[in-house]
């Protein structure tokens, strides 16, 4: 069986991928990806604690993760695409119109 | 299961349903009674809560998960007239949309429905689930300009921020469900007197994910960038009801779950007011866009707000509430007149509204009393509402919380009176006078009214707000 710290050490390693991953990318789709692995870090983390304190809170939270990451993903798809068609740029650096 | 206490958000649901509908299968009909139908059924929601508080209906449904108690109706009330306020303030500015006139009024009920849930989460799955339901909306809305490149850019913008808070926000609550083993905010209650490291961390992330929505000072950065790309009446509505919802939310969980652990959460809030009050006036003061200036006077209304929260006691969430009401009227009324110019002018500088006056009496009298009721000056809302903020700290001893607040109180006062001094000294560049529609009047006048009131007869707003908060009296100060 495999010990809950090997679970927890993979999310944590997924989270802060991620997160270095949004921070440091420039590239929109890139960064929509980056936020994914968050949200997964998360639901495998509910999953293996679910599973090793036998409950079923964890599964049942994850799946609302799983469907929120979705519409996530639907909705900043969208906005892309309507960026993409004024600006023909997927780069975040490049947004400058609104600044101080 | 007891439905009458979910009826408000079953009502709501139905309503915008409705308007959908009819906006995809009667296309003809008119976009004017599309948001009639929703500031009325709207209103009618507003009765029943109100009708709901009179009669003392209150309880849990699906095991603790959604709760209705005084709190919730508060803010569901809160959320519903800014809402109608909102609707009407933004008639003549959908009648100008190229496109997607009526699922405007969709998405507002919408995110409005996501915010009344938000106002009865009452653990960490339902606290996920309805912070993303209204921002999903908002996403939208904010972007809703499709050809204009500001409000693509401000859309893109607050998503990528908003879904990263999200993110944080799933981490935080799988840390905490697997170190308590429990979502539900009551039971991590009687866990948290024993701190452990999953815990701290968990509420962190949560932290910084409700710092996100609220805007505080160091997860503000997409506040600016947002409020100035978005529609104005976007802008206005983003800037009120998803502040007030999660404030709802982080009363409940620092003054209600975690308030055994009050010393140690305390000092965070106070530094995150000091910093977000300080950042958001110093800021404010070398704008040059209207918009972005309420923006950064917002982050430092939320400073404001937050010294009610570092109180931690009774008076101060009853000061928190009060706030909000104040900040209602007058940041809703300042956009008013922002929407109102810049639908006449295309334009939202502050030079724009120079000699406002000339044009306009009405309007440059009601951003005169909004923008002094922003800065405090007595004897409007505002004033009532940071004294009543101020005394509550200065009782629990946070004098140099308190003495930062007032140093700023005066700093604020200097840049909202460069605009009054602009409207009211300043030439304007032409004179043709600006006509104002019914309902826009009718919204300038409720904030007037609201204004004055609040400032002058505060009692039965302050008893409101203390009856609601009354699920907090084990913070009572002795």
């Amino acid at each position: 069986m495999i010990p809950l710290s090997y679970y927890v050490v993979v999310s944590t390693l997924m989270f802060v991928i991620g997160l270095v991953g949004v921070l440091v990318r420039r590239n929109f789709l890139i960064i929509l990806y980056s936020i994914e692995l968050m949200l997964n870090a998360a639901n495998i983390n509910l999953v293996a604690f679910s599973h090793y304190l036998s409950s079923m809170v964890g599964q049942v939270l994850s799946l609302f993760v799983i469907t929120i990451a979705a519409g996530e993903a639907a909705i900043g798809l969208a906005i892309i695409v309507v960026l993409f068609r004024k600006r023909a740029t997927t780069n975040v650096d490049e947004l400058n119109v609104l600044k101080w | 299961m007891n439905l009458t206490l979910i009826s408000p958000e079953l009502w709501m649901t139905l309503l915008s349903c409705v308007v959908l509908s009819i906006d995809f299968l009667a296309p003809q009909f008119s976009k004017k009674g599309l948001a009639t139908l929703s500031i009325i059924g709207m209103a009618l929601i507003m009765l029943h809560l109100v009708a709901m508080t009179w009669f003392g209906v209150q309880g849990t449904l699906f095991n603790t998960m959604f709760v209705l108690d005084p709190l919730a109706i508060f803010f569901k009330i809160f959320i519903l007239f800014s809402t109608i306020l909102l609707l009407l303030a933004s008639l003549d500015y959908v009648d100008r949309l190229p496109h997607f006139q009526g699922e405007y009024y969709y998405l507002i009920l919408f995110t409005a429905l996501g915010m009344m849930f938000m106002a009865s989460a009452n653990d960490l799955l339902s606290l996920f689930i309805t912070l993303e339901f209204s921002t999903f909306g908002f996403y939208i809305l904010v972007a809703y300009l499709r050809e204009d490149v500001k409000s693509n850019e401000a859309g893109i913008k607050f998503f990528i921020l908003g879904v990263l808070a999200a993110a944080l926000i799933a981490f935080g609550i799988s840390l905490i469900y697997g170190d308590t083993g429990t979502i539900l905010f009551y039971e991590i209650a009687k866990i948290s007197p024993k701190i452990s490291i999953g815990l701290v961390i968990g509420l962190l992330f949560i932290f910084i994910g409700i710092g996100f929505k609220i805007g505080a000072f160091p997860f503000h950065a997409w506040i600016p960038d947002v409020y100035q790309g978005a529609p104005t009446p976007v802008t206005a509505y983003l800037s009120i009801a998803p502040k007030a919802a999660a404030l709802c939310l982080s009363l409940r969980i620092a003054f209600a779950t975690l308030s055994d652990l009050k010393p140690d959460w305390v000092w965070l809030i106070a530094a995150i007011s000091i910093f977000s009050m300080t950042y958001g006036n110093i800021t404010a003061i070398a704008q040059k866009n209207m918009k972005r200036l309420l923006a950064y006077s917002g982050i430092a209304q939320i400073g404001n707000i937050l010294i009610g929260m570092a109180a931690g006691t009774k008076m101060g969430s009853d000061a928190v509430l009060f706030y909000l009401l104040t900040y209602l009227f007058a940041n809703l009324g300042a956009f008013v007149v922002v929407i109102i110019y810049s639908n006449m002018t295309q334009k939202d500088n502050i030079d724009d509204l120079s000699g406002l006056n000339r044009r306009s009496p009405l309007m440059a009298f009601a951003m005169l009393l909004f923008l002094l009721s922003l800065a405090g000056v007595p004897p409007l809302a505002g004033f009532v509402g940071k004294v009543y903020v101020f005394l509550a700290a200065v009782e629990q001893g946070l004098y140099l919380l308190v003495s930062i607040g007032l140093i700023n109180v005066v700093i604020s006062f200097y840049y909202y009176l460069i605009v009054v001094k602009k409207m009211y000294a300043v030439e304007p560049e032409e004179m043709t006078p600006i006509s104002l529609s019914i309902p826009l009047r009718l919204v300038l006048y409720a904030g007037i009214i609201g204004v004055l009131w609040l400032g002058i007869w505060p009692k039965p707003f302050i008893d409101w707000s203390v009856s609601a908060t009354h699920i907090f009296t084990h913070l009572m100060s002795q």
